[in-house]
């Protein structure tokens, strides 16, 4: 009954929906994060790494988001690729404490970028520079120097440092990305 | 920086973490059972002091530890059942393997020591209570070490000291008991009893006594030892020690030995290289070695070889790659023309170009990540590598083997009757047209020296064959005509005679030539010396008509020319009129 539904859209009782995809190597904490979204009575008390993919909800202020949580270990990693359709936005999140890895987490995010389904997309992408509570974690600032995403041009982008554990940045990211998402759905509506 | 190829990201490179090792002291452990794996290097230092062992984690120092001596080797070993799992570091060094857990000194193994020649001995306890001469004790170690008998490394000390130092180092040293101890080379591990990735496992250790002992990980005490022919510098173990095992132990004398549980005859599997081993790696069935001569050989376990690779350059480490989740499994070779060179199977499929040249590697899990090449230089710098998810080895020869085309059939045409007729012919008088073949040929050779013989009686070569006359002759036309310049070249070739009282003359066809110069005096000619004597020649005929011109060298009083020089003249351009 698409009049109920709109009624009860303008009176901010159900919200829009929008997919977006949770990507990054192992050990970056994406299910950390996603868990820490979700109500009180879903809340996971054991993260493990995740295998395949989860599916899970969670609501910000004005939008439903469902969020795909990708496995990050290498041999997953080739399941992205199948979800980049239907996605409206990308959370990447980054182990800001692995030096190391830090060019395998570019050559992945340029993999994903180099995609046929997102190369000409405007879609947004929220970078999580996680773990920054680790001793040795690099700033967010780094971060992107590191990943070069000063060269990414044609998508909106944010990254924010993040402690998944407390929660500490998880909401900026999230406002932005949920702004982002109105700003594409407005203009498809018109 | 590095000219990268496409398969490999480049994770970390540090060109002065002033960190000097190889292979043997490099590996990768999950030494904190965390998931993140650390590098463990055993650091050489100078060689002489500053030997460190130092654990990475990610990009970070994270413990650092004094060793005494040179390490040789060192390895990560489960030596107990205690959860969490964390694996024991072992390092050689000299005669001990020193052990750390949880990155602190837990325990110092010493190989059992050796026995002493008993004249060595004796003449130590005679020292002790001064009752032998110094100089007479010296000549005597000198003897024994000049019959071949291995003595301590005190008495090899004695041997090499100036002869006013002797008595102080005898003084010094005489009152403590004399020991021989051998040095560990090579240092590898063995699983006990059970295949599991975390289960208890033995080391195994090759001695510079030409030894290899198996100790038990919980006593540390010497499971097993079998004696080689020669000293072991590479090993390489599967197996577990309670059912079966095979160790592969290349030695310094160029030789393979294939050493199993309960055998003793070591040198029935046996293979010899043509070349001392620099490296060897065992793959499923297969070992690489890597040799001096800059070849690397793939052997069968059984010691058959299937194939030599010809390398640039010469070798300087060797890692085996055993890439499970892509199933991968490859040889690097480190060389010195700064080159990583990857062989899967005989293929050459990938190569890296470094800054430096690289002195050991390592392939395993570092940190989260499966595929990381870790590189230590030459010059100190430490490299690490991450294969790529996406990279593909093609199983293709990128050096430039046989042309395609080589493969391709040939459209040829179908064998003819006249061809089968030949080739019939051919095969049942072989015989005959073989006489035919050689008569001609020893005809053609009469011929040539008959000719030759002639050319001689009549003086008609350029090079004189008179003993008294030795003379070189050679002769030169010059121009387009209708005018020539024609010179003469005399040389005598004697070392000491000169030759006087010798006139050219010339012989051509009066009607077509005239020399302006018919008969030239020579002068006397000094031995070595080449001579020029030139003169014009007209031609008399414009209808484009050439003859040989002769040049004779005469003299006077004998009727033969002593040489005889023809020379083709070349068509004269006619006299243009203006």
């Amino acid at each position: 009954m698409p009049f109920f539904d709109a009624l009860a859209r303008w009176l901010g009782m159900k919200k829009k929906e929008v997919n977006v995809m949770v990507v990054g190597l192992d050990n970056s904490g994406k299910t950390t994060i996603i868990n820490h979204f979700k109500s009180p009575e879903t809340k996971n008390h054991d993260i493990v790494p995740t295998v395949g993919f989860n599916v899970e909800k969670f609501k910000s202020k004005s939008l439903a988001f469902t969020a795909f949580d990708m496995s990050g270990q290498g041999r997953y990693r080739n399941l992205w690729e199948q979800y980049y359709k239907e996605c409206d936005g990308i959370i990447f999140v980054i182990d800001s404490s692995d030096k190391l890895r830090m060019v395998v987490a570019k050559e992945e995010l340029n993999l994903l970028l180099e995609n046929p389904e997102l190369k000409n997309r405007s879609i947004p992408i929220l970078f999580y520079a996680n773990k920054m509570d680790a001793r040795d974690a690099v700033s967010s600032v780094k971060c992107s120097h590191l990943l070069e995403l000063q060269s990414l041009s044609n998508k909106p982008w944010f990254i924010c440092a993040s402690n998944a554990l407390t929660g500490e940045g998880l909401h900026e990211g999230v406002d932005w990305l949920t702004d982002q998402l109105k700003i594409v759905l407005q203009k498809k509506k018109k | 920086m590095t000219e990268n190829s496409d398969k490999w990201l480049d994770a970390y490179h540090d060109p002065v973490a002033s960190l000097y090792t190889f292979t043997q002291c490099l590996t990768l452990s999950d030494i904190q059972a965390d998931g993140d794996w650390k590098l463990i290097v055993a650091d050489l230092g100078t060689g002489t002091y500053d030997m460190k062992l130092k654990v990475y984690k990610n990009t970070t120092l994270l413990s650092e530890h004094t060793i005494i001596d040179l390490p040789t080797g060192v390895v990560t070993f489960y030596m107990d059942t205690l959860t969490p799992r964390t694996p024991a570091i072992a390092v050689a060094s000299g005669p001990y393997i020193y052990v750390y857990k949880n990155l602190r000194p837990y325990f110092k193994f010493t190989l059992p020591p050796l026995d002493i020649h008993p004249v060595e001995e004796d003449l130590w306890n005679q020292a002790k209570t001064d009752q032998v001469n110094i100089l007479n004790m010296r000549d005597t170690l000198e003897a024994m070490r000049q019959e071949g008998a291995s003595l301590t490394v005190r008495s090899i000390k004695l041997l090499q000291m100036e002869t006013n130092n002797l008595q102080n180092f005898v003084n010094l040293h005489k009152n403590t008991p004399l020991k021989k101890q051998t040095v560990i080379t090579c240092l590898s591990t063995m699983k006990k009893s059970v295949p599991d990735d975390d289960a208890i496992s033995c080391l195994v250790l090759g001695t510079e006594n030409k030894s290899i002992y198996i100790l038990d990980p919980e006593a540390f005490t010497v499971l097993a030892t079998v004696n080689l022919p020669n000293v072991p510098v590479f090993i390489s173990v599967n197996g577990l020690f309670d059912v079966d095992y095979r160790i592969v132990v290349s030695c310094r004398n160029g030789c393979i030995y294939t050493l199993k549980r309960g055998s003793t005859d070591v040198t029935r599997n046996m293979i010899e290289l043509n070349s001392q081993p620099v490296g060897m790696e065992r793959v499923n069935k297969n070992i690489y070695v890597g040799c001096m001569d800059e070849t690397l050989h793939c052997f069968t376990s059984k010691g058959k070889k299937l194939w030599t690779v010809r390398l640039p350059a010469s070798i300087t480490a060797m890692e085996a790659i055993d890439y499970k989740p892509k199933s991968f499994t490859a040889v690097i070779v480190a060389l010195s023309n700064q080159e990583v060179h990857i062989y899967k199977e005989k293929y050459l499929v990938d190569v890296l170009k470094m800054d430096d040249v690289v002195t050991g590697m390592r392939f395993g899990r570092f940190g989260r990540e499966d595929g990381t090449l870790v590189m230590s230089t030459k010059r100190g710098g430490l490299f690490v590598k991450i294969l790529k998810r996406t990279a593909k080895f093609e199983e293709k020869d990128k050096l430039a083997g046989p042309p395609a085309a080589q493969n391709t059939k040939l459209n040829l045409p179908k064998k003819t009757k006249l061809f089968v007729d030949q080739t019939q012919r051919e095969r049942e008088q072989c015989v005959a047209m073989h006489r035919t073949f050689q008569r001609d040929l020893a005809q053609l050779r009469l011929k040539v020296l008959r000719e030759y013989v002639k050319a001689l009686d009549s003086s008609m070569n350029p090079i004189s064959s008179d003993p008294m006359e030795p003379l070189k002759l050679s002769a030169h036309v010059q121009g387009i005509g209708p005018t020539f310049k024609f010179s003469v070249k005399l040389q005598n070739t004697s070392l000491t005679q000169s030759s006087s009282n010798l006139l050219i003359t010339f012989d051509y066809d009066e009607h077509l030539y005239d020399f302006r110069k018919k008969l030239i005096q020579v002068p006397i000619l000094v031995p070595g010396l080449t001579y020029s004597f030139d003169t014009f020649i007209d031609c008399k005929t414009d209808k484009g008509l050439s003859d040989n011109v002769k040049v004779y060298v005469l003299k006077p009083g004998k009727s033969i020319p002593l040489i005889t020089g023809v020379v083709s003249m070349p068509v004269s351009e006619s006299i243009v009129l203006v």
